[in-house]
């Protein structure tokens, strides 16, 4: 958001100074060649999630048969009845929503504390905490799954959201703390001193001084613990077992759907589900694409 | 999905009438048969495992289920899908128990959804343990993890209290269980295994099944030149299905002794002539695959042939029931022996590999493993057994269950070829189920062979390899069987 | 940083109180569920990995580094080590050439117009195109690209292909291009992502550098190599760190797309499969604890080697 802000001051500036000078016309051999390559990229991008949608109208021997890209004799919307009952794809995309959504907002809220202290106090002891936080970036999940079971059942949370919820917060803090103490460190120390000065406490400083300043930092790690909680895989399998479906993540569904579609083959219904996990994310992401964008790039640029 | 009725390895007559029987449907006279002589060994003091959640026991309820005690059955679902369970044998069992709560779990991920449990302690009642991610029997019972199944077989029936459970079964069915000489593993689904075919194209275009590998490649030729692979089996999941048809074949050669030696890690047995002669065999009948084969599932595989474009597929029973919604009028399943390979092979061309599979276990640890164990006798009562074949389309092991229902033209086919194959049975392979490397590595290596990227030599050399190394793992433990 | 002026001792005294309850309340929950969730279980996988823990029984039994010697003679995880190696290096160029040349195209590709560089026309629009497939599962681009990748005529590439007379290529089932074709998807999801990053940088750039460029008539190339490169390379940089660790990873595409579970022949696996199979499938989770401790100390290598080289202590410290 600040880069854009700087970004327009700065255009502005720049077409003041050079008023209405314009160059040579890109266009000719070069310009073509970078277009065809633009367009070709944008449909090795989309086409393979057109064909999904198109491959749920079709019957089994359609996607099986022999002209993979042909349109579906008629669209039928049977499959995606059946997605919809047998896979549940409306439940888990609720349950996800709920679980990212929460522990999101909590992996910030956490994150940034111990960031912003990690940042910006000496204490003993501030680097061995900042490094430990640190490696937890190079730890293979698939090492801590057994134990980080019996962790869970040992608290009582197998199988409940809390219990998922916790574990993606303290999994998504190596990665936030690492990527917010560098941004807080870049912030100038004038206003929080001044702050202070004034008699404001530590925690008022914080949320609501930092916080605000630390705004761009924030919404691109936000996005990027959404984007990865959402796709996270291997941890629900573990942690909402069998026995608990109706609490089960989006992700699961969809396995369990692709097994399914293998013993039972129902391609079409595969299909479906997986159109069903798609739209909604691509509509969320073309609504606030913007937003999404600037926020990402401006944490990821400092 | 593997395993398989055991059959001891010198069949009498008697013992052959009664599998043509059992396997079957025809039943009635065969179980009568049975009682005089019991398979046993089963020494019920010998094991007198206490079960949990008990109240007294009577003739009625011999392993003293208390009426009350909840039962959480865990259900593989595949193939079988689970209805056999929420619509037959859970009802069964809270007519049963009507203060009961019975919590059943579906899931495709057994392993993952189970493992952690057991190492917790936290275990549901009843599992059927199946599918690709099935967890290892050999190391629960290694562990102490399994309900010695003795006193279920040795319990009388639900449908003859005169009769015990163990003798309402196909032979060795009980013996296909066992772990360290003890059974912990009921296997419930009775399975025939053989190269599969379109009975009306054959038919139509004049094709019989071959009899040797030299007619096998011949018919190989002629169908390729119909335009339709000739042969073909699913690399990217289900290699499992040819390496049991280079067993097979391997056995047919040598004998069944083989298979068995294979279980045991007998030093060498992998380099053997007929191992070696059979892979070499089949090598050739992979030439015939397209390549593209080995990156398909087997649903794709499957509803392939259903198209007419494969003709022979190697598979199991269950095959017909897997295809039902994908299968044309102009399909219909028809099942042959493996091929023979040497005049002087030890088998018949007509010997076909018959199992029990689909291993069911109860956890020694459970809550209500006295439910469990009433559970799985349920499952193994005409009534249990005749809805299972209802609603999976597969034969149980229990003898004449599937009585009174009409077969389809693939179960007719199997139950044909196993009455001609009679005594000449080949049977199960438990290194499946004991040494998943060996198995997860005769997968790896069944590919390469077939698609022709080593040859059978090869394939010998480093399927004996892993069988040394797993030998020489200490840390697994090694298990034996001599039927 | 400064604990207020400091003139009276009391004052100062509760000052630093008021400091270090402060860092210990901002401090406390995050640590606490850190070290329960993650630090713990890591630390019991580290001791497993000294056992010939089967996964079930409550009684490991310890063996020192025995786990460790037969990963030397297990060929199984050299291949996998070797596929990491290869991804390490080539997913993060392909990635990043794809990237930076799209970026290029939108940002700068326009010409400069107004004293201002833009990017060619409709360039909002592949930005936001590009960026699709980030937003997806990969639970479901794995079984998405099950179809496309498909070995047969049935395949949407394969059929593709077909239109234009190539006969159908085994992508997932030809030992030399299984894990390429993998890396592929990988490639496909990530592009969008690093054009929305590097395009970041490039618009950062001062537009008056872009100016003086043209004004001594630079062309493109030189645009590109000589002034946009080394002004984002920081950014690059970044860019590689991120898909070095993501090299490391790659289970779920490799699980759900390769024949046989990283077949065939162990052409496409990986560390984190093999992991999972010793320990799911063969129940040895002693020997799989010992897989990943090697992992660990890979990515952890790389890690610290990438941020030596690229410097980026100076950016945190």
């Amino acid at each position: 958001m600040m880069a854009t802000q700087t970004d327009a001051v700065r255009v502005a500036k720049a077409s003041h100074a050079a008023s209405r000078r314009r160059q040579k016309n890109p266009t000719g051999v070069f310009g073509a060649l970078s277009h065809i390559a633009l367009i070709v990229w944008t449909i090795l991008v989309v086409g393979p999630i057109l064909w999904t949608f198109l491959a749920s109208f079709k019957t089994n021997p359609e996607i099986v048969g022999d002209a993979p890209l042909a349109l579906p004799d008629n669209f039928s919307w049977a499959s995606w009845g059946r997605a919809w009952e047998k896979a549940h794809i409306g439940r888990y995309m609720l349950n996800t929503v709920f679980v990212v959504g929460v522990s999101t907002l909590f992996t910030m809220l956490f994150g940034s504390m111990a960031a912003y202290v990690l940042a910006r106090y000496r204490f003993f002891g501030n680097r061995a905490i900042y490094y430990l936080f640190v490696s937890g970036l190079s730890f293979p999940v698939f090492l801590a799954l057994v134990p980080l079971f019996f962790v869970v059942r040992n608290l009582g949370l197998i199988d409940t959201h809390i219990g998922v919820i916790l574990v993606y917060i303290a999994y998504s803090l190596p990665f936030t703390v690492f990527f917010l103490t560098a941004f807080f460190k870049t912030l100038p120390n004038s206003v929080a001193e001044a702050a202070m000065m004034d008699g404001a406490s530590h925690t008022r400083t914080f949320f609501q001084i930092m916080v605000p300043m630390a705004r761009p930092g924030l919404i691109s790690i936000t996005i990027f613990n959404i984007l990865g909680q959402w796709n996270q895989y291997l941890l629900p399998i573990v942690l909402l077992s069998g026995s608990v479906e109706d609490k089960w993540l989006i992700t699961q569904g969809i396995a369990n759907i692709n097994t399914t579609a293998g013993y039972e083959a129902d391609w079409p219904g595969l299909f479906a589900a997986l159109s069903m996990a798609i739209i909604p994310m691509l509509i969320v992401y073309i609504i606030f694409q913007r937003q999404i964008q600037s926020g990402l790039t401006a944490g990821a640029v400092k | 999905m593997s395993n398989s009725a055991g059959t001891p390895r010198e069949i009498t007559r008697r013992q052959m009438l009664r599998r043509i029987g059992l396997t079957a449907l025809v039943a009635g006279p065969a179980a009568s048969m049975l009682s005089a002589c019991a398979t046993s060994g089963g020494n019920s003091a010998a094991s007198p495992t206490a079960t949990a959640g008990g109240a007294a026991t009577s003739a009625a309820n011999p392993f003293g289920v208390a009426a009350d005690a909840p039962l959480e059955v865990v259900i593989f679902k595949g193939g079988l899908g689970d209805s056999y369970a929420t619509d037959v044998h859970e009802p069964l069992y809270k007519k049963e128990f009507p203060k009961a709560s019975v919590k059943h779990v579906a899931t495709q991920q057994i392993a993952q959804t189970l493992q952690p449990r057991f190492a917790s302690g936290d275990v549901p009642d009843f599992i059927a343990n199946s599918g690709s991610d099935l967890m290892d029997n050999g190391a629960l019972q290694t562990e102490g993890q399994l309900l010695d199944l003795t006193q279920l077989f040795d319990a009388p029936s639900l449908d003859d209290p005169s009769k015990k459970v163990r003798d309402t079964l196909i032979p060795g069915t009980v013996e296909s269980g066992l772990i360290a000489g003890k059974p912990y593993i009921l296997n419930y689904v009775s399975s025939g295994y053989g190269l599969w075919y379109n009975g009306k194209l054959f038919q139509e275009k004049g094709w019989t099944p071959p009899k040797t590998f030299d007619e096998f490649k011949t018919l190989c030729e002629t169908i390729k030149k119909a335009g339709i692979t000739p042969y073909a089996y699913a690399g990217k999941n289900a290699s499992y299905y040819q390496y049991w048809m280079i067993l097979i074949t391997a056995a047919k050669i040598e004998g069944n002794q083989l298979l068995i030696d294979i279980d045991n890690l007998e030093d060498g047995v992998w380099n053997r002539d007929s191992v070696k002669q059979s892979a070499a065999a089949w090598a050739e009948i992979g030439k015939f695959m397209d390549k593209s084969y080995e990156g398909l599932i087997h649903t794709e595989v499957q509803t392939r042939q259903n198209q007419d474009k494969v003709a022979l597929y190697p598979s199991g029973s269950w095959l017909e029931n897997e295809q039902k919604s994908n299968t044309p009028d102009t399909f219909e399943y028809a099942v042959t022996p493996t091929p023979s390979l040497t005049p002087s092979d030890k088998m018949p061309f007509e010997a076909i590999r018959s199992a029990a599979g689909e291993p069911y276990i109860i956890p020694s640890k459970g809550k209500n493993t006295a439910g469990a164990l009433e559970y799985a006798r349920i499952m193994l009562s005409k009534e249990g057994a005749k809805g299972f074949t209802e609603k999976s389309g597969s034969l149980t092991v229990v003898v004449g269950a599937a009585e009174g229902l009409s077969l389809s033209p693939g179960l007719k086919s199997i139950n044909d070829a196993q009455t001609a194959a009679g005594a000449n049975i080949v049977t199960y392979s438990s290194f499946e189920n004991w040494y998943k490397e060996l198995e997860t590595e005769l997968r790896k290596q069944t590919n390469s062979l077939m698609f022709g990227r080593i040859t059978a030599e090869e394939f010998c050399a480093k399927m004996q390899k892993k069988a040394d190394a797993v030998k020489a793992d200490s840390s697994t433990t090694k298990q034996n069987r001599t039927v | 940083m400064r604990q207020g002026d400091g003139g009276l001792a009391a004052r100062l005294v509760s000052a630093r109180a008021r400091k270090y309850g402060f860092i210990f309340s901002f401090l406390a929950i995050p640590l606490i569920l850190y070290v329960v969730f993650v630090i713990s279980p890591y630390a019991q996988a580290f001791y497993i990995s000294l056992t010939n823990w089967r996964g079930i029984s409550a009684n490991p039994q310890f063996i020192g580094f025995e786990n460790f010697t037969r990963l030397l003679d297990d060929d199984v995880f050299w291949a996998a080590v070797r596929h990491h190696g290869l991804l390490l290096l080539a997913m993060p160029l392909i990635t990043i050439a794809i990237a930076l040349f799209f970026s290029f195209l939108l940002n700068l590709g326009g010409g400069s117009r107004g004293g201002r560089m833009t990017g060619v026309r409709g360039s909002r629009f592949y930005r936001v195109v590009y960026f699709f497939p980030q937003v997806l599962a990969v639970a479901v681009v794995g079984v998405l690209f099950q179809a496309i990748y498909r070995p047969d005529q049935t395949g949407v590439l394969n059929g593709l292909l077909k239109w234009v007379g190539v006969n159908p290529v085994g992508w997932l089932i030809n030992t030399d291009l299984a894990l390429w074709s993998i890396m592929g998807v990988v490639v496909w999801q990530s592009v969008g992502f690093y054009v929305v990053l590097f395009s970041a940088g490039m618009s950062a750039i001062p537009s008056d550098v872009f100016e003086a460029a043209a004004l001594d008539g630079a062309g493109r190339f030189r645009l590109f190599f000589s002034i946009t490169l080394p002004l984002i390379w920081d950014t690059i940089q970044v860019g590689w760190v991120y898909l070095g660790i993501a090299a490391f990873d790659c289970f779920a595409l490799v699980q759900v797309l390769s024949v046989d579970r990283g077949g065939p022949d162990n052409a496409t696996t990986v560390l984190p499969l093999e992991i999972w199979r010793t320990a799911f499938t063969f129940s040895k989770f002693g020997y799989a604890s010992a897989m990943g401790v090697a992992l660990f100390f890979l990515t952890i290598t790389f890690a610290a080697l990438s941020l030596r080289v690229t410097r980026r202590e100076r950016i945190e410290l």
